[in-house]
């Protein structure tokens, strides 16, 4: 039994192939089957995010299974041969070490994201429930999972944030431990606004308040998130009770000055406030950060820091395959 | 013998820091500073016991024996809320503390070579003696959670976030939270020290000067926790604050 792989992922084709080939997850398991026979194969796993799509299988003959497995998909999708040059091939070893890669996230978008163990475990024991897998799949992909635990505990390769609000959330649980009493505020109804303040209410944050020049705006972003809308005015007074501020007005000038702060310190017993600055021209002057419990990060800073986590990343990726390498060579899988 | 016990217990805290730092130093926190701290609450047991028996009574006669008795009590409540609480790196930042006032106390002319038997103090001076001393652990710690809590607010003020120090100190907020209970557990440990202290009956050698110095660390902490509670107190302030008091009242030491 020879193991191989066919799949295409966001480097390789574009969304409007990949979306072609996507499995639903109710699906994976009856996809599993239905390729295993489509392929001649004895053992099939389907694994569909939204950046990949791969065909793992397990068939007398490799290189004949590949073949009959691409022809069968372009068939089915009604596509031309041309799609042929989105699809990558792996066979026998090549395909063990490339899901150890994907199960490790060193194949992601985002290098060592942790989502895709899950979505591979997922599809493998949705395979396993429709009876697609037999002795050569299972035994890959448990010791798959294996070798991408180790590659997670070995090395720093999930450290560090790597997009801007995450980084934002991040500092935040540094400086408020758990978010459940933290309350925020964001300053401006726009796009990343929004977002960061989302990824601070997935962690727990209690209270939202949005204010913005347009209260009909600043409504409207408040109802989508379960919060308050306060008048551009009064911001100032919401200012006592937050105690993170998202700032990212179109304002051409700052916006929060040192004495707007000072005024409100007292009443604040002196609190520890975080002010995420993600407005350019920025929204807060630098000033503001010279107050003590103030903590305040510009859009700048927020990028660095998701550009050091993301280089620290990269720098792990030789010892990572290095531990894969070992682990393969150590369990002498079947099919490889 | 009693030395023995106390020449381990620093060489245990001093191992317990640096092998903390060193993991801290490669971005790892380490499960094995409280074990190390552990096995030097032991060792001071041992010591304090030892030295207890030959003393029959408290061993707080001499300065050794304070210093040694105030880094039982620096560790054991480091032992008590550093793994309740989760305060990671805490045994890190307490062991090089604790590894100083022992190795004080190992200098010759600290510690009575013969220890000689106390006549019969009463019960007051002994409560005195003891309360006081826990209450300078409890403070002492609450001294540590602030330097962690300076070191955090220095690093998130610079926007450096690459150490494992920075990864690994726990948030600022649960620093501040636990270095306030441990001036409250502090101060009212301090408190019944104190009231011991005047209901102790007055002999003509007793150092008044103690007595006032101690009354006047209570009310420098007592007056902090006023300050936080009615006012207001920014992180750093009350963290200097607490460091400053805490190396403050170790003139009441001095006068002893």
């Amino acid at each position: 039994m020879e193991l191989f792989c066919l799949g295409l992922n966001h480097r390789t084709a574009p969304v409007e192939v990949r979306e072609r080939f996507a499995v639903s997850a109710p699906r994976l398991g009856a996809a599993a089957t239905e390729l295993t026979s489509m392929a001649e194969a004895a053992e099939g796993v389907v694994i569909s995010t939204c950046n990949r799509t791969e065909f793992y299988l397990a068939a007398p003959d490799a290189r004949h299974g590949l073949l009959q497995l691409e022809s069968g998909l372009t068939r089915r999708e009604r596509l031309d041969g041309s799609v042929s040059s989105h699809f990558y091939r792996k066979v026998k070893a090549d395909a063990a070490q490339h899901l150890c890669r994907v199960v490790s996230g060193l194949d992601s978008m985002m290098l060592g994201e942790t989502e895709i163990f899950g979505q591979v475990k997922q599809a493998y024991q949705a395979a396993l429930a429709a009876g697609a897998t037999g002795s050569v799949l299972n035994r890959l992909f448990q010791r798959a999972f294996g070798v991408g635990k180790k590659v997670r505990t070995e090395t720093s390769i999930q450290e560090g944030s790597t997009s801007v609000g995450n980084v934002a959330v991040d500092l935040a649980e540094k400086i408020f431990g758990h978010l459940k009493d933290s309350e925020v505020m964001i300053l401006g109804a726009g796009e990343m606004g929004r977002i960061t303040a989302q990824s601070l209410v997935s962690r727990g944050a209690r209270a939202i308040f949005v204010s913005n020049r347009s209260f009909d705006k600043a409504e409207e972003l408040a109802r989508d998130m379960g919060g308050t809308a306060v008048r551009f005015d009064d911001w100032q007074h919401a200012l006592e009770r937050v105690d993170v501020v998202i700032s990212s007005t179109g304002c051409p000038h700052a916006l929060v000055h040192r004495a707007d702060v000072e005024k409100v310190r007292r009443a604040r017993k002196f609190r520890p406030l975080f002010f995420i600055d993600i407005a350019v021209p920025r929204d807060i002057h630098p000033d503001v950060a010279e107050i003590e419990e103030v903590y305040l990060y510009d859009i700048d800073t927020l990028e660095n820091l998701a550009n050091e986590a993301r280089a620290r990343r990269q720098c792990q990726i030789a010892h990572c395959e290095l531990i894969i390498d070992t682990e393969l060579a150590k369990l002498n899988l079947p099919g490889t | 013998m009693d030395r023995w016990f106390l020449i381990i217990a620093t060489l245990l805290a001093a191992i317990g820091g640096v092998w903390g730092m060193i993991s801290v130093h490669h971005g790892i926190r380490s499960r094995w500073t409280v074990l190390w701290m552990g096995a030097a609450v032991v060792c001071q047991l041992g010591f304090l016991s030892l030295r207890g028996h030959l003393r029959g009574a408290c061993p707080l006669q001499d300065i050794g024996e304070i210093l040694v008795f105030l880094a039982w009590a620096i560790t054991s409540i480091y032992l008590l809320i550093g793994p309740a609480y989760r305060i990671s790196l805490l045994g890190v930042f307490t062991a090089p503390l604790v590894f100083g006032l022992q190795a004080a106390a190992l200098i010759s002319g600290m510690l009575t070579a013969l220890p000689v038997r106390e006549l019969p103090t009463g019960v007051f001076h002994a409560l005195h003696s003891s309360l006081s001393v826990l209450a300078y652990g409890a403070l002492a710690v609450a001294g540590v959670a602030g330097i962690m809590f300076l070191v955090l607010d220095r690093q998130l003020k610079a926007h450096v976030m690459r150490s494992g120090l920075f990864r690994n100190l726990p948030p600022a907020h649960e620093l501040l939270v636990s270095l306030e209970r441990l001036l409250w557990l502090g101060t009212g440990l301090l408190t019944c020290g104190v009231v011991a202290g005047f209901l102790m009956p007055r002999t003509p050698q007793m150092q008044h000067t103690h007595l006032f110095l101690a009354l006047a660390v209570w009310a420098g902490y007592a007056g902090l926790l006023a300050v936080k509670a009615v006012r207001g107190l920014t992180g750093r302030k009350l963290a200097l604050s607490t460091v400053a008091m805490f190396i403050f009242s170790l003139l009441v030491f001095a006068r002893v």
